[in-house]
C-alpha cells in the first residue's frame, strides 16, 4: 500500500477515533500488475466501451474514494463505484437505519433497522464486489478524512456538511463530486479544486435557515435520488479515469417532474474563501 | 513490427472482443494481433468491432489479423 494510501486511512482512523465500530487499519493484499481473468470478466461490460480501457480499470483499482453519507445518494454512488471496481471505498455516516429510509436507500434492508448505516452499506458492498476494500466509519464527516483520498463524493443531506466537505476538499486539493436532491429535483457538480469552480463559487452562501427544506423535511421520491446518485457516480468515474465530459466548471440542475436537465456554467470566484488562493 | 497471437475460442461475446481489445491496447501502433476465433458470432463480431475501432482488419479462415492503428 502506498504511503498516501496509508496516510488516508490513518487520517480516517484518527477522525473516527472514539466512535464505536471504527475498524483497525486494513492492509489490502498486493494486487497483480495487470487485470486478472476474473477482473476482465467482472468488468467486461465497461472494458468493452471505446471510452474505457485496461489502464482506466487499473487506475480505478488503485483509487481511494470517500463517500460521505450512506443514504439516498450514497447508496447508488457506493454501489456503482464498488461495482465498477474502485479499489478502496470509505463510507462515512453516523446515522442508523430507520424504517422511513428504506424507500430511497437501496443499500439498506428491513432486517438492518437500527444498524449503523456505514456498516450496513459496507456489508452489501462487500457482497457486491469482494475485490473492493470497504472501510465503514460510523462518524460525522471531519476534514481530516479527505487526506489521501483521490476523490470524495458528497452524499450528505445538509448544506452545513456540503460546505464543510467542499472546504476540506479545496484545502487538500482533492477532487469532489457534489450532489443534492429534494422532491423530484436535484443538482450535480464535479469539482477539481484550483482548476474549476468549487461548490462555494457556485453557491457562495447557504440558503437562510428555513428557506431550503432538507430531504428529511421535504420528502423525496426514491428514484429521483437514484438518478442524482447515479449521475454523481458517473461523474466520479469520469474524473477518476480521466474521461472527457466531466461536469467541471458547471453544475447540472435536474428537474424530474418534466425531465428538464439544465447545465449552468460557473466560473471561479476571485473572492471565494475556499478556493481563491489555490 | 511485432506480431502477437490471441486465442478467444474458449470465450463468448462480449469477452471475445474485450480480450482482443485489451491485447490491442498493449501493442504499439502498427503492431499486429492475430486472433483465433470460433466460427459464428466471434468470427463475425471481432473483425467488425476491430474495424469500428479504426484498426486495419483482414480475415483468413478463422484467423483475424488486426493491425493496431
Amino acid at each position: 500500500m502506498s504511503e498516501d494510501r496509508r496516510a488516508f486511512f490513518r487520517a480516517l482512523v484518527r477522525s473516527a477515533a472514539g466512535q464505536p465500530g471504527a475498524p483497525p487499519e486494513e492492509t489490502a493484499p498486493a494486487a497483480p500488475p495487470g487485470l486478472g481473468d476474473e477482473e476482465v470478466e467482472r468488468y467486461s461490460r465497461q472494458l468493452v466501451l471505446p471510452e474505457w480501457s485496461e489502464a482506466a480499470q487499473l487506475t480505478l483499482r488503485e483509487a481511494s474514494v470517500l463517500v460521505v453519507g450512506a443514504g439516498a445518494l450514497g447508496s447508488p454512488v457506493a454501489s456503482y463505484l464498488a461495482g465498477a471496481g474502485v479499489g478502496r471505498l470509505g463510507i462515512v455516516d453516523d446515522d442508523t437505519v430507520e424504517l422511513s429510509n428504506l424507500h430511497r436507500q437501496p443499500l439498506h434492508f428491513t432486517p438492518d433497522l437500527g444498524a449503523p448505516k456505514a456498516e450496513s452499506a459496507a456489508a452489501k458492498l462487500r457482497f457486491l464486489n469482494p475485490e473492493v476494500v470497504v472501510e465503514p466509519y460510523q462518524a460525522r464527516f471531519a476534514p481530516a478524512m479527505v487526506e489521501g483520498a483521490d476523490l470524495v463524493v458528497d452524499c450528505s443531506d445538509s448544506f452545513a456538511t456540503r460546505y464543510e466537505v467542499n472546504a476540506a476538499c479545496c484545502a487538500a486539493r482533492v477532487a469532489l463530486v457534489e450532489g443534492g436532491v429534494v422532491g423530484l429535483s436535484g443538482l450535480v457538480m464535479a469539482i477539481r479544486p484550483g482548476e474549476s469552480a468549487c461548490y462555494r463559487c457556485a453557491f457562495p452562501e447557504p440558503p437562510p435557515p428555513g428557506a431550503a427544506p432538507t430531504c428529511a423535511e421535504a420528502g423525496v421520491l426514491g428514484p429521483a435520488a437514484g438518478v442524482i446518485g447515479s449521475l454523481q457516480a458517473l461523474e466520479a468515474l469520469k474524473l477518476l479515469a480521466g474521461l472527457d465530459g466531466a461536469l467541471l466548471g458547471a453544475f447540472l440542475q435536474v428537474d424530474l417532474h418534466d425531465h428538464g436537465f439544465l447545465r449552468v456554467s460557473v466560473t471561479r470566484r476571485a473572492d471565494c474563501p475556499d478556493c481563491a488562493t489555490l | 513490427m511485432a506480431v502477437q497471437t490471441l486465442d478467444v475460442t474458449d470465450v463468448t461475446c462480449p469477452l471475445t472482443w474485450v480480450r482482443t481489445k485489451l491485447a490491442l491496447e498493449r501493442l504499439a501502433p502498427g503492431d499486429e494481433l492475430t486472433v483465433s476465433c470460433a466460427p459464428g458470432e466471434a468470427l463475425e463480431n471481432v473483425p467488425r468491432s476491430a474495424a469500428e475501432a479504426g484498426h486495419d482488419v483482414a480475415v483468413e479462415g478463422t484467423l483475424v489479423r488486426i493491425v493496431r492503428r
